[in-house]
Parts: C-alpha cells; structure tokens; sequence
C-alpha cells in the first residue's frame, strides 16, 4: 500500500524538484545516516533517490542535496538520478557521506526510469513527461512525437578531438551518413566579383549557393546525394544558418530530423531533412565554471607508398617497352638510383617525407561559464583553437606558411524571465577564422606530392639552390616553403532575440513567439605568395659545375581579395494554443517566417514560409498531427514562387491499451507512428543565377579585331562561352512524397530501448538535364524539372544502459541500410536491356564488364576489342555483351551488386566510480569502391612532358612470370586508353569491395576524487585521453576508404585533456 | 496589469517593426543590371550598336578556334602522314591517326557541338542586327549594317563547311532561333543541299562584305569579300573531290556524298578559284617565311592572307613545337614531323628526291633540298637561336630519358619568326604575329590547278601557277625558266604534282589531313607502311649515320573513317538523325 502511495504522488512532485524526505519505518532501528549529494560541479543535487541495497527503504535528496536515513554501518546506500551515473556508498558508523554522482554518457529523450530494488518487489518512479526532445523549432514531447528523429548530446560529441562537430557524427545518429572528404579544411579563394566592361561588377557565385563552412564532409540524410541541395537544413539555435565549424566541446545536441511531418514548417526546404544543432544552454544555479584544455596529435591515415627510384626506372622501362616505345634508362641508371651514387644527376628522393611533417597538433581551449538564479540566467563560452597542418615548414621564415586554422568563438545567451508570462532570450555570437597556407596553395602541393617522381629532380643542388628541371620548373620543397603563406580569415556575427509570451491569463493555453536573427559574414583572402626559381646542376666532363636555371622568380604578391560577403536575417512569429482537456490533449500554432540571404553582389533571395500545424492526442495513446506550409522562393519566376506543402502523423502507444496494460511491469512504450507527406527542395540556386530569365551576359577576353589586337569584353547568350545554357521558363522546386513509418519500443524501465523506422521516399520533379539535349540548338539544357527517384530503407538504433553496483554500462547501436532507384531520367532509346540506366540505383556506375586479364597473345588477338587497340597479354579481356566482335558502348552495363548500402554504428562504454570509457566502432557494408587514381593505380600517367609518379600497386602488375597473382593489367606509360578511363569511362577491373570499420572514437577519462577537490578549493578535474579514427580495417587495404589524395588525407588524432570546474 | 499590457505592446511593437522591415526592399527583384535581355543586347535605340558588337566578337571567337596546336596540344596534321606528336602516353590527336575512336568516343577533332554552338550564336546575330539602328558607314558610304551582318553569315557558312568535311551533310538549321520548348529532332540535310547552301550563303554576302581595300586598321581582322570567295573556292573544291563526287562511300546515300559523278563540279570549283585571282587584289609575298609572320595589308605588308584568325604577338608557336635543348628560348617539341613528309620535299632545283636529276645524296640528305623544307621542319644540323640543332641520339634536342622530345629526329620550323640567329644572349625569342591562315593566295592557286587540271588536263594556265609558287619558294629558276615542273605531264600526273605540291606548300596548315580524305587516298596513304622517322647516330669521328625507323602504324578503316560519326549522343537523342556509314 505504501508503494502505491508513493507511486502516485511522485508525480505531482514536478521534476522531482520537490523536497520531501520520505522515510519508511522499519521494523529494527538503525542508527541514523545522513549525507550530501552533489554533481560534478559539487553543487547540491536534489532529488537523488537513496535506498538501502537489499531494503525496501528510500529517501530522496532535498534541495540542498542532503540526506538522511537510518542506515545499519556497513550497508550499502544506492544513489539513482535519471540524469546520472547510479553510485553506491558503504555506511560507515553515523560519518556523514558525501556523494557525487557524475553524468550518464547517453542522453536519451526518455531516460532509464530510477527505480528502488526491494527484495522481490520494486518500486519505479514513473517518467515524468517533458519536453525534451529537440524539434525543428523548440523542444516536444518524445512521447507524443510522431516523426523520425536521433539525437545525440554532450559526451558523444565532447569526447572527439575535432575542429568541427561533424566530425563526432558518422556512426551515431541512424540515417545520417556523414561521409569524410578532406582531413583539413578548405577556404574560399575566389574573389566574389569580377569586373564586367558593360555593367561593372558581376557576381561570380552565380549558382547562388552561399559559403559554407563545411569543407570537409558530404553530410547525406538517407542516401540523398544524387540532385544538388539534397543535404540536411542546418538549424543552429533556431535559426537556419550553415554553422559547421564549431567545436564539438560547445554543443549540446545534436538531432536529425529525418521524415516529412517534422520537417514540413520548412516549407520549400522541407524535402532535405534537417539537423538541429544546439549550442550549450544555460543552467540555473550558482555559477559553473568549466575550462578545459586539450593537445591532439594528427597524424595522416594511410598515405600511399612511392616507388624507389631505381623500381620506378625499371617500372617505366617496362611501360615503355610494351606500349612499343624505346627505354628511358639504362643499367647505370639504374645501379646509380639503387646505390644513390649521384644524388644529383639520379635523384632518388621520397618526397612524403621531404614535403610532409609525421605530425601535427590540433589544441583546444573551452571556457565556459554558466549560472543564474530564477529570473535570469545566462552561458558565455569562449573557444580557441588551432589546428596545424602536416606540412614542413622552416626556420628561415619570419612568418608561418603550414596549413593552419586557428578559431575564436564567443557564444553567449542571456535567458530573462521579465515575469511569469514573457521570457526574452538573447544570443550573441561571434567567430574569428584564421587560416593559413603555403603560398603555393595546399592542394597544389598536394597534388605534387601524389604526381612527381622519385627521380624527378633532386631537393637541393649542391650549392643550396632549388633542384629543378626543364619540365619540372617549381620545387615541391619550395612550394612548401619558400612560396610565401596565403591567409584567410572568415568573420562572423549572430544576434539572436527571442520574446516568448504565454497569454494563459486570458486564454490558458495560448502563447506567442517571436524570434529575430540577423547575421553577417564576411571572408577574405590574403595572397602573400611567391616563387622560387629551380635549377639543373651539371658537371661538365672537365668538373666544372654550372646550374642551369628553369622556372621564374615570383616576387612576394601582397593581394587582398574579398572572397565572400554574406547577410543572413530570419524572422519568426508563431502563435498557439497548447492544453490538456481531461484525457485529451490538444495544441495548434501557426507561424510565419522568412529567411532572406544576402550574398556578395547578388540580389537578395527570400523564402517566406505561413505554416500552421495542430496536434492531438487521446490519453497520450492515439496520436493524430497535421501541417501545412504555403512557402515561397523568391528566385523562380514571378507567379511561380509559391506552393502548398503538408504532412500528417497517426500514432498508437499500444502500451497504454488496456490487453498490454498488465505488461507494465517491464513494457513501458511500444509506439507505432506513420507519418507522410508532400515536401519540397528549392535547390534552384544550384543550377543557375535567376534560371528562368532569358538574358545576354558579358563574357571576358574575345575576339581581337583591330591591328593592336585588343582584348575586351564580349557578349554571349546566357553563361560564358563554350557553356551557354538556355533559360528554363518553368523551373520549380523538387518535389517528394515522403512516407515514414516506425516504431518505438521501451521495455524493462526504459533500460532497453528500440527504435526502428521505415522510409519510402519519392522524389519527383528532380533537377535534370533532359535526355533529348540534342546539340543542335547550340546552347546548353537547362536543368529541369524532369526526374523521378525512389529512396527507399530502413534505420534501427537499440540502446541498452544499466548497473552492475557503481559500474554503470551502456551499449548503443544503429544500423541504416538504404537503396535508391531511378524511376525516371528522360532516358533516350537504348539498344540493349543492359545499357539501360533507368531502374538502377541513382548515381549506379556504367561500364564494361571485365572477365580477367589475357594471358597469352593468342588470346587477346582472338577477343573482340575497343576500336583503335590491339589488346596484348596481360591486357583486360571485356564481355562483348552484344556478341557483335566489337567492344563498344552497347557492351556498357550497371557495375556491382547494387545491394542496399549498410551503415553502422556501435558505442559501448561504463563508468565506475571516477572512471569512465567509450568506443565508437563504425563501418560501411555491401559498398563499393572504385579503384582509378591513376598515379597510385596506374602510375606513369603522361604529364608534364614527361611521365608521373607510381606506387607500389604497379609492382602488381601483369607480367608472364607473374601471371597468377597480377592485380593489375600489363603496365602502360602513359595510361592505356584500353585498360583505364579515357574509353569508357569505367570498367569492372577496378571495381573493388568497400567495406569498411573503423574505430571511429576511444575515450577514456577519470574523474578526480571529490574529497581532494575540496582540498584543492576546485569543484571536479578530469583528465582524460580520446582518440579519432584509431584503427581501420579496410577490405581494400590500397587507399582509405574515404579520403585519398590528391585530397587532404584524413586524420588519426591522439588526444589529452583536463577539465578543471571552479 | 498595467505592466502586462507593457510587454504586450512592447512585444506588439517589435512584431510591427519585423513586419514593417519585410515589406520594405531595398533590392530589385531581378537583376537588371547584371543580366543584358535582348532589348540591350540589341538596343533599337543605340546607334552605334555597341553591345550587337561585342556579341558579333564572341561570334567570331566561338566560330574561330585556335589554329595551332588546335587538337589537344598538337597539330591536326600530326593525324596525317606528315607528322606525330611527340608527347608521352597516348595523346589524342594519335588516337586519331590510330583509328582509336568511335561514335561514342568521338575523337578530339569532334566538332559537332562546338560548331552548332557558334552556329546559333552567328543565327542570333544576323537576325537581331536588324533592329539595331546602326550609324556606322563603310568606307565607301555604303551602311555597315549589312557588313556585319554578312560577316556572321559568313562564319555561319564556315561552321557548316567545318561540319560538312568532317561528317557529310549536316543539318541546316536555317534562321530560326530556337527555344527550350522547340522541337528540334531535325534530319541531316544531303550533301549536295549544304554545298548549295554555304555557296550561296557565300554569293548572298560577297558584295556586302568589306573589301580588302576598305579594311583599316580599326576594322582590321574583319571577314571580307576575298574570304567569301575563297570559302566558296573551297567547299567547290571539297564538292568536287573524289570522296563526293563519284567515289561516294556509300553510293546511293545522299547524305554522304553526290551519288553521281559530274565533271562540272570541277568546273565550278576551277571558276570560283578564278574569281579570287581575277580580283587582283592578292598576290604571293616575296618570301615563303614572311607570309606567316606578318599582319595582312593594309595594315601588314602581307598580299597573301585572305581569311585568318586573328591571334596577337607572341611565341606560342616557337615555345610549343620549337626543339627541346633551347633551354633559354623554350621549346617543348610536340610536334615530329616524318620523313614521309622530309622526303615530299623537291630538291633545290625542284626534282623530286627520287629523280637522278636532284642528285639526292642519303648520307647528306638535307643539302640542295626546296627552301621550303627548312622553313617547314628543323633536322639535324638545322640553325636555330644560333646553334645548330642537334636531334641525333644523345644530342642536346634529343637527349633521351623521359623528357618529350622529338620521335623521328625532326621538329616543326613553319610559323616561326626568323630566329635562326638573333642577338639576344642567351638567346631568346621576340614576340611575332600568329595569325593562323585559313585561305591565303597560295592555297586559292593550288585550289584553281587542281581544279582546271581535273576539269580539262594541265594547261598553261597550271603551269604558271606551278611557277609562280616554286618561283616565291626559292627553287632555283632551271632550264626553260621550268623551276624542275616536269614538261609536258599528263592529266594523271599533273595531279600527282599538284598534290605533292600542295603537300609541301601547305604543310602543317590543316590540309594534308582533309585532303588525303577528300582525294579518297587516305587508305593507300596510312595503311601502306608505317610512317618513318630517322635515329641518328654520330660515330665518334663524326660520321653521321641516318637510320630509318618505323614511328608509328597508323590505322584507316577503309571506307568508315573517310566520315567522322555522328557523336552517338545526338543519334540516340534523335530519331530523325541518320549515323554515316559503319559507324
């Protein structure tokens, strides 16, 4: 009876916030306990529930965080809160017991419910519903929420030594693939106009896309990458804003919103889903102090092995030999590259190690401070950090020239209660972006780096200068460091200003928001680079040296350019009506806003959204929601700017019917939800400036009439010359008919959770090129509004936290798998069932069909063959899949499985006591990859007069003696036309498995003591040591799955810190 | 209360104010200065036509494409038997040579679009010009209006012509301007309707076109009636030629060729010819060299250019196909000319090599040759920046190893400015004009011998012409004042003269590619051996030894690649389009 007491009064107890001190009396007094809970602040934590282990006793802590029950020494006290870590302490004769109860790792929307084990009998505090979970605009109910969303919070996201918070994302959040493509960031370097002699500045950044941040990941939601514009709405705080580039130490959370209904306020975005980020929230209470410093070590991920010299000499000379030419070395050649007797005139010189660093340093800094009492709180954060880059870099330079990112970030937020109905929030941001490079840019050198040959010129001559050749006229080394830096700094500023007012004094219920938000950014670019000047040493027969000279001294620029100037401002009013009427709960809102972006030269662009959305629910156990948006783009054609976009969700918790209710004990959801709906993407930008305008634009430098042979201006139709696109009168937005059905399981307390959904999405009026672009009519086809695309998969995250005594455990996974298909692509006659692309996964790779390699002349002579080649041994022998003795387009057919792409993601991890650790295992399956780098794959690519670097795959290649084991066709200087690209554009030779696992992220941290922070006069230390990318098993061992060269290689980072609280 | 109504009307007023700010705009709605709609681009009201002109220069550039190393970096000709390229790997105008291309991998000669593009943007010019008021008289106080719009008819004439030798006929897109929404599966036209086309295309606009005369040195670059002529002149010549006058490849096609022969044709290829030299306005320079190099009258002292693209000063030429060893002046060498090529070359006193009267000798192959060939290729011991240049094996232009150097031990001269010497130490090269001849007197002469000499055999008339060009090359005078022109040939070979003259006159001008085909020899010509270069070695006396070597096997697929494909894009893409033969 006592339990059922106190069952059903916990809840009016709000939050838990409540003090009561409930005592249960038992049968033989012990002697009392009392004691003191507190977090890792050392503040007071209230409503900490305390029982005796193996009692059916409990109290809860009061809002001083103190305790008291009677408690035999030597028993066992449990300390459960749902925000944290359970922790147990031993009683020790009548001492009063000091407790700190540290973070769970895992904040879920529904936390594992705080129970009380009493022999044969337990007693669960009921989840209190709250809105914690993260929508588009605010924050919902995770029990009425119909949509599909996953969300993670601070510690996953903490715990990743990054300079960007994408980086914590790959592997957590179901659905979203966050797929790496450069392991340092990349800045703008174009100027933003240039001068037209008819109409003065023009803006080169007509695909009207805006800057962004991100330069380092192709982030997809579902699979979405085939139209442009299809990635995930970035909504920082509230506010649609393309913010990547934080540190992950200054996020809350991070959610996605993955289906129709939750993302259909967005109105003409609302197809590509959206992530909402939250930056740290204040926190009521006295102030909290957090700094923490960290020092990462980067070092490169599978970087490719460079031939030795004297292996690349022969390598070459066999290429030569079988493409018919004569040699390009001799035997001294190649003794004088193995032995390394003439540095100078046989250069043998690893230039990965000449040109690159082992490692780098990425440090972090993050002050934090936050507090307030009851009518106002408030959080600064401040952030530095600065990431180095891999490259050498030298003494004799007064300034830096390594690729560097440092970043200051101000973030502060000022919550005021004005009184019990208006709350005003205001959020001022502010960023510095540094960047740096060597003067000859990074991917300049990089690209270097992957194409020039051991031999192809020594580092140094003799007398210090720069080793250089005809062809080679620019020294990597010197490019490195002696080509001066180019800086760029990127500025921003967000004023954020939300009012909220609740009218329950008139109306209960009923309560209004605005918000106001105006942002600038501004990039610049700073060229301060250089040239310097190579030379050819030569010793003539009689000793005397003589140094040739090549290439051009280029003395130091001093160039500024403005490469992007950007205003963001947006504009939120929204009103509504929010009640519970017995068993039924009701609410209603509609809303305005417009989001008007400003950039460069451009002519500002607007999307306006009035949206209204009502939500129902019967005893929180039928749910039905609808939305509707009326949005509209401002950059289609007059009259064709607006369109109506809905979504509605059903719900059915069927733990609340009465044939499951007795299955509460261990069920506690099992929530089925569906919702669909008719989104749009207005991802017109992409393809063109103003596309439905018919005009003339001024093009540069053409035709010289006159015998001075000026070089003005010229006037072409739409574009610039050679890429003049017709206007497309009609363009609109694309199209999609998202269908997501899911379902929420709960069970034993919410201790074990399950998520699973399935989508069926389709996509129509997609922004394609027609297939009738017949050349004719002299100008380029527009994009249009042409095709159709289904997406199609599923996602399941299953969680599981508990406790064994103090050690606390927790296993999260999720699994993504998904498939497309074309439906249709305006696709022309094709001759065969094969060459067919309609049907296929969208972006499915077309070529020819390899079925191995030839092994004798006889072979290859008899094979039918590509028109022009006369394929040798060791060449790729093709399916003729027409049976027609040529090998030509209408043997071109869908390479791979095509089975549906498997993402995953697994973290497990406990804390005990002061100890706490996690891993990240992530991975891709059923993917492909492939394989047509041509300087690591094919090697001896022609360039530069001359031939490029190889690597050890050429030591692969077909020869007669190696027959059996070759895994690449005979060797061909130059590339063949046969075996590699220029042909067709792909072949299955090169197709290779994917797959991959990575331990994406290791933490370990330990918290220091509380009773030796008292001593200390500090509220917590922790130290700790994590790590990124630590190992990966790659089923392709040549390259890293994700980034290769010439691209920035993707980074290992090693880090430590320390977290000191005041 | 009283406070709550505050907030209220604070929050109201804040609301306003949003909404006040999103009415207002302080933008425009559509660029209007950025973007030229076709009232600007056209103005009714603008007298002088500023922006029609500058859309007629993005005409002319569109239509005009780079002459020199036009093909990836190399010379057309480098297709034919006259030279290869030099560059590693694979390059594309080899793939060309090689046959390795098809109507889905169209070669990089694959003009298709390019010139359908050019072609609409010439379209759009001729049609709008007329709404432009221009005030601008010619020289003879005629309107300039019809000038410049004849000027784009001409270049649109000269796409069809480029369209037409590479792939038949093509079709005729006519005056329309079409639009996204227009249909436009449109047919090829048969030959014989594109040569009636651009002929008169080429007769509408030859009295509205400036003369040579009228040419200042404002308008100078500017297409003249003596272009139009030579145009005609060409596509007559084209018309006329085996390949679609009566050796069709595909006989009955209309598409491909004439599907019967007619003799007239030559005729009419002869007379148009005529009317260029009955102008009297061009003449042959006095020097081979100096017909490349210098700015044509007025504004130049060059009589010879008819129709070129314009290019300004510079060494673009010398520092791509120069030999390698010039380390001060650069030269990358790209281009090797064979020997087939070096032999086509008469001796000094205009005897073929193979005629006991040239008194060739092997082992001193380059002495008492035709002027020409050293202002066409370098050799060995070739002048060049005050050296002589060294391509035997292990010399400073072909020292081996991977650099590109030259294949056959020759480089291309023609072009260049006269650098054999220059004062410059080290030496170096100075800026010279690149214009790159389409149609210049020679060329209309050798158009006019050809021509008359199939109509109705070799008369006095070719003879002249035969003269007159040895004459200007520099080929000693000879008994009878014959120049080594042998006496008394007959029709059969007269025409083996003629193109071996051709050959060597217009070596490298994108000729000998187009010709071979439009002779119908392209089959006896690649597949009848491999072409040849030399390896020369120096023994350590000094002697030199010359060894033929085989450079490349080129490959023709007789009669397939006497037409380029369609791109197989444009034929799945319309039903109505018809693939050429084979392909």
């Amino acid at each position: 009876m006592f339990h059922s007491i106190l069952y059903h009064r916990l809840p009016k107890m709000t939050g838990l916030l409540l003090l009561a001190m409930l005592t249960l009396s038992m049968a033989i007094p012990d002697p009392p306990v009392s004691g003191k809970v507190v977090d890792d602040y050392g503040h007071p934590l209230p409503g900490v529930v305390i029982h005796i282990k193996g009692v059916k006793t409990e109290v809860m802590t009061d809002k001083d965080g103190s305790f008291s029950l009677e408690a035999a020494a030597g028993a066992t006290l449990v300390f459960e809160h749902t925000g944290f870590n359970v922790a147990e302490a031993k009683v020790q004769d009548g001492r009063p017991i000091l407790v700190r109860l540290l973070d769970r790792y895992l904040h879920q929307p529904i936390p594992p419910a705080v129970g009380a084990v009493a022999t044969g009998d337990s007693i669960y505090l009921p989840y209190a519903p709250s809105n914690s979970l993260l929508s588009l605009y605010g924050r919902t109910n995770a029990r009425s929420f119909l949509g599909s969303v996953a969300t993670i919070g601070p510690n996953q996201l903490s715990t990743t030594p990054a300079p960007s918070y994408l980086y914590a994302l790959p592997g957590r959040l179901a659905g979203l693939n966050v797929l790496q493509t450069s392991g340092f960031y990349t800045p703008l370097t174009a100027d933003l106009t240039s001068r037209d002699i008819f109409v003065g500045n023009i803006p080169n950044n007509t695909s009207g896309a805006g800057p962004t941040d991100n330069t380092e990941f192709n982030v997809q939601l579902r699979g979405h990458n085939a139209s442009q514009g299809q990635s995930p709405i970035a909504v920082v705080d509230g506010v649609q804003r393309e913010f990547y580039s934080l540190d992950p130490e200054n996020i809350e959370s991070v959610s996605v919103l993955k289906d129709a209904l939750s993302t259909i306020l967005l109105g003409q975005n609302s197809s590509r889903g959206a992530l909402i980020i939250t930056t740290k929230q204040p926190l009521s209470g006295p102030p909290r102090v957090s700094f923490t410093a960290e020092t990462g070590v980067q070092t490169s991920l599978k970087l490719p092995t460079p031939l030795p010299a004297y292996q690349y000499a022969y390598l070459l000379n066999e290429s030569l030999l079988n493409d018919g030419k004569s040699p390009a070395y001799t035997a001294a050649d190649f003794n004088a590259y193995r032995d390394h007797t003439d540095p100078n005139g046989h250069p043998d010189v690893n230039w990965y190690n000449v040109v690159l660093k082992d490692n780098a340093r990425l440090n972090r800094y993050n002050l934090n401070v936050t507090g307030g009492g009851n009518s106002a709180r408030y959080v600064v954060a401040l952030n530095y950090m600065d990431q180095q880059g891999l490259f050498v870099t030298s003494d004799a330079n007064p300034y830096n020239t390594n690729a560097d990112l440092k970043r200051y970030v101000i973030n502060s937020k000022v919550d005021i209660d004005v009184n019990k109905d208006f709350n005003i929030g205001l959020q001022l941001f502010g960023r510095l972006q540094d960047g740096n490079q060597p003067g000859a840019g990074t991917s300049t050198i990089l690209t270097g780096l992957l194409n020039t040959p051991n031999n192809a010129y020594p580092v140094l001559n003799h007398d210090g200068s720069y080793g250089g050749t005809a062809n080679y006229n620019i020294n990597l080394l010197g490019q490195t460091i002696s080509s001066g830096y180019k800086a760029d700094h990127v500025h921003d500023i967000m004023a954020n200003l939300d009012l909220n007012y609740k009218f329950d004094k008139w109306v209960k219920g009923w309560w209004a928001k605005a918000k106001g938000n105006v942002s600038v950014q501004e990039s610049s670019f700073q060229d301060r680079s250089k040239q310097a000047s190579v030379y050819t040493q030569s010793i003539s027969s009689s000793g005397d040296t003589s140094y040739n000279h090549f290439g051009s001294t280029i003395n130091q620029s001093n160039n500024f350019t403005n490469t992007s100037w950007a205003r963001y401002r947006f504009v939120q009013l929204s009103t509504g009506y929010d009640r519970h009427f017995g068993d039924h709960t009701v609410s209603a809102s509609v809303l305005f806003d417009q989001k008007k972006v400003l950039l460069n030269y451009d002519i500002p662009s607007a999307l306006t959204n009035y949206a209204g959305k009502a939500a129902y629910n019967y005893k929180e156990k039928y749910f039905v929601e609808g939305a509707l948006a009326y949005s509209g783009y401002d950059r289609y054609a007059p009259g064709r700017q607006y369109g109506l976009f809905y979504a509605g969700g059903l719900g059915w918790d069927l733990s609340k019917e009465s044939f499951l209710q007795h299955q509460s004990g261990w069920l506690d959801q099992l929530k089925l939800r569906v919702t669909y709906g008719r989104t749009g993407n207005a991802n017109v930008d992409n393809y063109g400036y103003f596309i439905w305008r018919q005009h003339f634009s001024g093009v540069a430098g053409t035709y010289p009439i006159g015998s001075n042979y000026p070089n003005g201006g010229g006037l072409a139709e739409q574009g610039i010359p050679q890429s003049q696109v017709l206007a497309n009168i009609d363009a609109t937005w694309e199209k999609a008919d998202k269908l997501d059905a899911g379902l929420d399981l709960s069970v034993f307390h919410n201790h074990l959770q399950l998520t699973a959904d399935y989508y069926h999405e389709r996509y129509f009026d997609v922004m394609q090129t027609r297939g009738r672009s017949i050349a004719l009519i002299g100008l380029q086809y527009p994009a249009e509004n042409i095709g159709i695309d289904l997406y199609e998969g599923g996602e399941l995250t299953l969680t599981y936290q508990d406790h064994i005594g103090d050690l606390n455990f927790f296993a999260t996974g999720n699994l993504a798998l998904q498939q497309s298909k074309v439906l249709f692509m305006d696709e022309q006659a094709q001759k065969y069932s094969w060459n067919v692309h309609t049907g296929h996964p969208i972006g499915q790779r077309f070529g020819l069909i390899a079925d191995g390699l030839f092994q004798t002349a006889a072979a290859a002579a008899s094979a039918p063959t590509i028109a022009g080649y006369t394929p040798l041994a060791g060449d790729i022998r093709y399916k003729d899949l027409n049976k027609d003795g040529i090998i030509d387009q209408f043997d071109v057919a869908p390479l791979g499985a095509q089975k549906p792409l498997l993402y995953y993601g697994l973290t497990v991890g406990f804390s005990f006591k002061g100890f706490e650790a996690s891993v990240l295992l992530q991975g891709v399956a059923n993917r492909e990859e492939y394989v047509n780098n041509g300087y690591t794959d094919a090697g001896f690519q022609a360039q530069k007069n001359g031939y490029s670097q190889a690597y050890t795959q050429a030591s692969g290649r077909w020869i007669p003696e190696l027959a059996a084991t070759a895994s690449y066709p005979r060797l061909t200087a130059g590339g063949s036309g046969y075996n590699y690209t220029p042909i067709f554009t792909s072949n299955s030779f090169f197709l290779r498995n994917g797959n991959y696992l990575r331990i994406k992220n290791v933490d370990i941290g330990y918290n220091l003591p509380y009773s030796w922070m008292s001593r200390l006069k500090l509220r917590g230390i922790r130290v700790f040591a994590n790590a990124q990318n630590l190992f990966t098993h790659a089923a392709y061992k040549g390259v890293d799955p994700e980034v290769s060269l010439p691209n920035y290689p993707m980074q290992k980072v090693i880090n430590t810190g320390i977290t000191i609280r005041l | 209360m009283k406070q709550q109504l505050t907030y209220i009307s604070i929050l109201a007023a804040f609301l306003g104010g949003l909404g006040l700010t999103s009415c207002q705009t302080t933008y425009e709605s559509v660029p209007l200065g950025q973007q030229v709609t076709l009232d600007l681009a056209f103005d009714p009201l603008d007298s002088l036509g500023k922006q029609a002109m500058s859309y007629l220069l993005t005409t002319y550039q569109q239509a005009f494409y780079s002459g020199y190393n036009r093909v990836i970096g190399n010379f057309m000709d480098a297709a034919s038997d006259d030279a290869i390229s030099s560059a590693s790997g694979i390059p594309a105008v080899q793939a060309i040579a090689t046959g390795a291309y098809s109507a889905a991998n169209p070669n990089a000669d694959d003009m298709w679009s390019r010139d359908y593009a050019a072609i609409r943007n010439a379209t759009v010019f001729s049609v709008y010009i007329n709404r432009v008021p221009l005030m601008e008289k010619l020289p003879n106080g005629q309107p300039a209006r019809p000038a410049y719009r004849s000027e784009a008819r001409f270049l649109r004439a000269w796409l069809y012509f480029d369209l037409l030798k590479r792939y038949g006929g093509i079709p005729l897109l006519g005056d329309a301007i079409r639009q996204i929404s227009d249909v436009i599966q449109l047919p090829r036209n048969s030959f014989s309707e594109c040569v009636d086309y651009i002929v008169s295309e080429c007769d509408n606009i030859r009295d509205s076109l400036r003369t040579a005369a009228m040419v200042n040195p404002t308008s100078y670059g500017r297409i003249t009636k003596g272009a139009a002529l030579a145009l005609k002149s060409q596509v007559l010549l084209y018309a006329a030629s085996p390949l679609f006058n009566g050796g069709n490849i595909d006989p009955t096609n209309p598409l491909t060729g004439y599907t019967s022969y007619d003799a007239n044709r030559w005729k009419l290829a002869a007379d148009a010819a005529k009317d260029i030299m009955d102008l009297s306005v061009y003449s042959l320079m006095p020097s081979f060299n100096d017909v490349f190099i210098n700015q044509a009258a007025p504004v130049g002292t060059n009589t010879e250019s008819i129709c070129w693209m314009q290019d300004g000063p510079g060494n673009n030429v010398e520092s791509a196909n120069a030999p390698v060893g010039f380390s001060s002046a650069g030269g990358q060498g790209v281009t090797s000319p064979t020997q087939n090529l070096v032999d086509a070359f008469p001796s000094d006193s205009g005897y073929a090599i193979t005629d006991a009267a040239a008194h060739y000798n092997p082992d001193d192959p380059y002495a008492h040759r035709d002027p020409r060939l050293n202002l066409t290729v370098f050799h060995n011991e070739s002048l060049w920046l005050n050296r002589k240049v060294q391509t035997f094996d292990g010399g400073l232009d072909k020292p081996g190893g991977t650099l590109q150097q030259t294949k056959t031990s020759y480089y291309m001269r023609k072009f260049m400015g006269p650098f054999e010497s220059v004062t410059s130490n080290p030496p170096s090269y100075f800026a010279v004009t690149h214009n790159f001849i389409y149609y210049r007197y020679a060329g209309i002469l050798l158009n006019y011998a050809e021509a008359a000499n199939e109509f109705s055999g070799p008369s006095t008339d070719i003879y002249t012409i035969l003269y007159a060009l040895r004459k200007r090359a520099g080929i000693l005078t000879g008994p009878d004042n014959t120049y080594g022109v042998p006496q008394g040939m007959t029709q059969d070979d007269m025409r083996t003269f003629i193109h071996n003259e051709r050959r060597v006159e217009m070596a490298f001008e994108e000729q000998r590619f187009w010709d071979i085909r439009r002779w119908k020899i392209a089959a006896q010509v690649y597949n009848s051996a491999p072409l040849q270069g030399l390896d020369i070695q120096i023994s350590s006396g000094g002697q030199i030894f010359y060894n033929p070597i085989a450079v490349l096997t080129p490959i023709f697929r007789d009669p397939q690649m006497y037409l380029y494909p369609i791109p197989y894009s444009e034929v799945i893409k319309n039903n109505q389009m018809k693939q050429n033969p084979l392909w």
